[in-house]
């Protein structure tokens, strides 16, 4: 467990990071290609409005307007990220559903002219009445958001495992909870972008994507097309989230412009057109009751949630599974039941944004654990030790836990922050908070039904041996895979990682890989690279075998040396033997390939949230708050998480601080804001508040010496699970320092504000 | 986002600037920095036919003291020249810090204390406590040049008594008995943040009582707004909390704030009186702050 490795395990630099730092690397939007048009949306300024006629005259005259699109040029399929619900289309045709959706595109000869082309498309529309509250939208007299989807429910489940009600019975005390969690954006720092061209019938597309299989599947599919006939490739990636997850407009209508005018065509979505296309987390109303015995231990739950999910379904589906099934992981407890709306609305679409659906459902359960460990007299830090998850368990909800460090990340936390000092000698207007997360480490299933692999990669050694390039469908989107690939393909090799070149992300050259989502890479993708490095491994010693006359079971290779076991004096270099080898054998090459075995139960929608490992964490943060204004000043957070084996410690760290930074803004600062007719007033920087770097706390980062015995050299996720907690560990430092529970987000200071005042009222009026 | 079309000048000097102000017809916008403007004309609530650039006018990126008239600073200085400016730091170090914290450095390297002001926001971070100072500006035109108190020229969100041929040439800030200054702005976050309230204060303190005190308050009113029944609250005064607290809240009175994504009116009542006790208490124990 505690072996030391030449490669894994070292913060080895940043395959891409001089490229990226001098400026040289190129995003989709810095591409240029002769010839190439740019292209724009025309979209909805009603949130819920009939089509009455579209006419495109006007704009089609404007000098260096090359095409106008509507519905009417574009396939009718309807299409989707979840299969169940495809209810997606190009173009709006007989009524759009949001501010924002899609109604027709133009391509020209310059960006400009597509402003002023857009101006010129003349839509006659009769506004209906929207839905733009998720609370009411199932009411009855509400409109309907889809005629198909009575009263606009789009997803309805209702689950339950053992016997909550007997649970509830018997337990010692049982307490519920309402809290609202709300719309917020990803806002990855690169715009959507896509550039789209033809040659003869193949097309191809550069995209700003998590996951160019995804892509290339459902546009082959939208097309009527072989897949082998779309190729999509990303370049450098400027962040996803979860928000690069499914092809946009811009994809779909580049498509046809590029094949109607017969020149490449560039489109992206500006700062406020990425906030309108959305697929951000849900708003959701939660409500939890729990019952606990006397000392805690948790008996039964029971989640009660209602989600916002806009106008189309997205990736939806799997967030509202998401948000119950993962909410049994980081406590054990038998008796568990989820009852869950997702329902339309006249709003943006809502899909997966980091820690998909669990961090709200999380923040609902921390808080309300909180306030049960209160009613109880038992120190929150106690209770979660009590209830902590054991490893080689398996959840109630049919999930099979293999690593899992629960109690110590919770009592290392504990150890850090000096969670027992600061308890026992409260300074007023300071609070402390724990939560707990955890996330999968990959989506046992894919998004789509398919056999294929997930995970597939081969290694090439180049003719002398100096140089291995790996080729991996798995998408760098600035997380930094492909520094973590290389370093496990190296590993794997016996080579040296400074020698490794990568190709990755081109469904054309690169082999299939389903992209960065649900934690998957540095596991799945990982384990491929692993096991095409093996291959290559065996072969190289097989020739250092002939080369040495020694047998290959005495040779081995570490950090590009291969060596006798047992004879000092006995090597070579990978070098020579690679060198060698493509002169008598030809090309060296490895492949592997990566397919989760089965998992989960047998009941409707037990494929959410499997997964073949899953990580776990603790964070403790320290706040303190100006009591006359709200203002929250965050101290500083302790972050410890079970990931398994570290591949790259800092690039571990960076993700962790990542999380915390977005989970930091959903928490306090973050959400988007809508006006009275669905029209989102801040979809810029300035009133969607992202944190800046002077906000951000010291935190201390921690992992447990973590073996998952089912990943490459034991690793599992990190880049979500530092989300999980992070809300609820606002949520419950607040509540220490102020006494009072705010159960809503954001937690903004005027909400703070506000709480303390009317606890001071109230206070004052008992004295009274 | 994307600019309209427009016609783009760059007038050598200022009486070409003021002449071609009043001779082009349709909607004619100066441009200083452009932080606001050209923000404004991309998310298309500005469409000016004519622009016009003040760029080539380099006697108006100085900052000097003149017998008479106190420190003189010229409309293009920008943020960040304010905040680097020795001359001020030495007299009223208020003013460059409230440039330095009122925007990040992309925006205080490029935007100018004229726009700031040209600009009429109500929630703009110079004018609250330039007004504080007693600050005036100084317009030329075609006919002439007029000198006005800050405080009268801005008369509403967005508007000034500003003419179609007139440019805001200097800023002005007399010498005078204040014995502290400060500004006080409260934002969601650290930096990068608009002023849901703010609040400049300038005290004058002799002997240990408030002789003179000028409050103005940002974000709560169509305009800056002078907190005047404050003001004359603290008049003759002996320094005190009680004092202090009295002023706080006869400002929070004389604010007329709104609700907005930012803040609810009731909200921003009461930051106005936490942060005019802040401000006062700042201006009065540290100076011109």
């Amino acid at each position: 467990m505690s072996k030391n490795y030449n490669v894994i395990g070292h913060s080895k630099p940043k395959i891409d990071g001089p490229e990226k730092v001098s400026g040289a690397a190129k995003y989709t939007g810095d591409l240029k290609f002769p010839n190439m048009l740019h292209g724009k949306i025309l979209t909805s300024p009603h949130a819920h409005a009939r089509i009455l006629s579209i006419d495109t005259s006007e704009a089609e005259k404007l000098p260096g307007v090359k095409a106008v699109i509507t519905h009417k040029d574009v396939p009718t399929l309807k299409y989707g990220l979840s299969p169940a619900r495809w209810d997606e289309n190009i173009f709006c045709s007989e009524k759009t559903r949001f501010v924002g959706d899609k109604v027709a595109a133009v391509a020209c000869l310059d960006e400009e002219t597509c402003y002023k082309a857009l101006k010129l498309i003349k839509v006659e529309y009769e506004v209906l009445p929207a839905v733009l509250d998720f609370l009411t939208a199932m009411d009855e007299g509400q409109p309907l958001v889809h005629e198909e989807y009575a009263r606009n429910i789009n997803t309805e489940i209702h689950q339950e495992f053992g016997d909550v009600a007997k649970a509830f019975a018997e337990a010692h005390h049982v307490r519920t909870d309402t809290f609202i969690g709300q719309r917020t954006y990803q806002c990855p720092i690169e715009p959507h972008s896509a550039i789209s061209m033809w040659d003869a019938g193949k097309l191809t597309i550069y995209s700003s994507t998590q996951s160019p299989h995804y892509f290339q599947h459902y546009i082959a599919r939208e097309f009527g097309m072989d897949i082998g006939d779309v190729r999509v490739l990303k370049t450098f990636v400027g962040g996803g989230f979860g928000g690069k997850l499914e092809p946009t407009g811009l994809e779909f209508a580049g498509a046809v412009l590029a094949k109607i005018t017969s020149r490449p065509v560039r489109m992206f979505y500006d700062r406020a057109e990425m906030f309108a296309h959305n697929r951000g987390r849900h708003a959701q109303q939660m409500e939890i009751t729990t019952g606990v015995d006397k000392d805690g231990k948790i008996l039964g739950a029971y989640a009660n949630f209602k989600m916002d999910g806009g106008a189309y379904t997205s990736l939806g589906i799997a967030s509202a599974y998401y948000a119950g099934a993962l909410l049994p992981m980081t406590y054990e407890f038998d008796n568990f039941k989820f009852d869950m709306y997702r329902v339309y609305t006249n709003l943006p679409a809502c899909g997966a944004q980091r820690g998909h659906g669990a961090p709200q459902p999380k923040y609902a359960f921390e808080s309300h654990l909180d306030n049960v460990a209160k009613d109880l007299g038992i120190d929150p830090m106690d209770i979660r030790i009590r209830n902590a998850r054991r490893p080689d368990t398996v959840t109630p909800n049919d999930f099979k836990i293999n690593s899992c460090h629960m109690k110590e990340c919770l009592e290392r936390a504990r150890e850090i922050s000096g969670w027992d000092e600061k308890k026992k000698n409260k300074v007023p207007g300071r609070g402390i908070g724990v939560s707990t997360g955890s996330f999968v480490t990959g989506a046992g299933y894919p998004i789509y039904r398919t056999d294929l692999p997930h995970a597939s990669a081969f290694i090439r050694v180049n003719e002398d041996g100096t140089a291995a390039t790996l080729y991996t469908g798995s998408v760098d989107i600035g997380q930094g895979s492909d520094t973590v690939l290389c370093q496990m393909a190296a590993e794997a090799m016996g080579y040296r990682y400074e020698q490794m070149k990568i190709v990755a992300a081109d469904t054309e050259t690169t082999p299939l890989d389903f992209g960065a989502y649900a934690s998957r890479q540095t596991y799945m993708s990982g384990t491929a690279v692993k096991l095409a490095g093996e291959e290559v491994k065996k072969q190289i010693l097989e020739m250092a075998s002939f080369m040495l006359s020694l047998p290959p079971e005495d040779l081995d290779c570490e950090d590009g040396i291969i060596f006798s076991k047992s004879r000092d004096d006995k090597s070579i270099t990978f070098q020579e033997a690679a060198r060698k080898h493509f002169v008598l054998r030809g090309p060296l090459m490895g492949k592997g390939v990566y397919t989760p075995p089965k998992l989960g139960g047998t009941f409707k929608g037990a494929a959410v949230g499997t997964s073949p490992a899953y990580s776990f964490g603790a964070q403790i943060g320290e706040v303190e708050i100006d009591a006359e204004t709200g203002e929250i000043s965050v101290l500083g957070i302790w972050d410890v998480h079970d990931c398994g084996k570290v591949i790259n410690p800092r690039l571990l760290h960076g993700q962790v601080h990542g999380a915390l930074f977005m989970g930091m803004g959903e928490s306090v600062w973050e959400e988007v804001l809508f006006d009275d007719k669905g029209k989102i007033i801040n979809a810029e920087l300035a009133n969607y508040k992202m944190l800046t770097a002077m906000d951000m706390p010291p935190i201390e980062s921690e992992v447990i010496d973590s073996y998952e015995p089912t990943g490459p050299w034991g690793a599992k996720e990190v880049g979500e699970g530092s989300t999980n907690p992070t809300l609820g560990m606002f949520s419950n430092a607040i509540f220490d320092a102020m006494g009072v529970r705010v159960n809503s987000l954001p937690l903004t200071y005027e909400k703070v504000w506000r709480a303390l005042k009317e606890k001071r009222e109230q206070e004052a009026a008992e004295k009274a | 986002m994307y600019m309209p079309d427009y016609e783009y000048h760059t007038p050598g000097t200022l009486a070409e600037a003021c002449t071609l102000l009043g001779e082009l017809g349709g909607k004619v916008t100066v441009l200083a920095g452009g932080s606001d403007v050209l923000h404004k004309m991309k998310i298309g609530n500005l469409v000016p036919d004519h622009l016009v650039s003040l760029k080539n006018l380099k006697e108006l990126r100085e900052i000097r003291y003149e017998q008479g008239r106190g420190v003189v600073i010229g409309a293009l200085v920008t943020h960040d020249g304010i905040y680097r400016s020795q001359l001020l730091q030495k007299h009223f170090l208020s003013l460059p810090m409230a440039a330095h914290t009122m925007a990040n450095t992309q925006v205080t390297n490029i935007g100018t204390i004229g726009g700031n002001i040209v600009n009429g926001s109500p929630l703009a971070d110079l004018p609250p406590i330039l007004i504080a100072l007693g600050a005036s500006v100084k317009l030329v035109g075609r006919s002439g040049e007029r000198v006005l108190p800050l405080e009268e020229f801005i008369v509403g969100p967005g508007k000034t008594v500003i003419a179609q041929d007139e440019i805001l040439t200097e800023i002005s800030i007399p010498d005078q008995p204040t014995t502290g200054s400060t500004y006080k702005k409260f934002g969601l976050r650290k930096s990068g943040a608009l002023a849901v309230v703010s609040v400049a204060a300038a005290v004058t303190v002799e002997g240990g009582a408030i002789t003179d005190a000028r409050i103005v308050l940002g974000a709560v009113a169509p305009v800056p707004l002078r907190a005047k029944s404050a003001e004359a609250s603290l008049k003759g005064k002996k320094v005190s909390d009680e004092a202090i607290e009295e002023a706080a809240a006869a400002a929070a009175a004389d604010s007329r704030p709104i609700s907005d994504l930012r803040g609810s009116d009731e909200y921003r009542r009461e930051l106005v009186r936490v942060f005019t006790k802040r401000a006062l208490r700042k201006a009065i124990d540290e100076g011109h702050v």
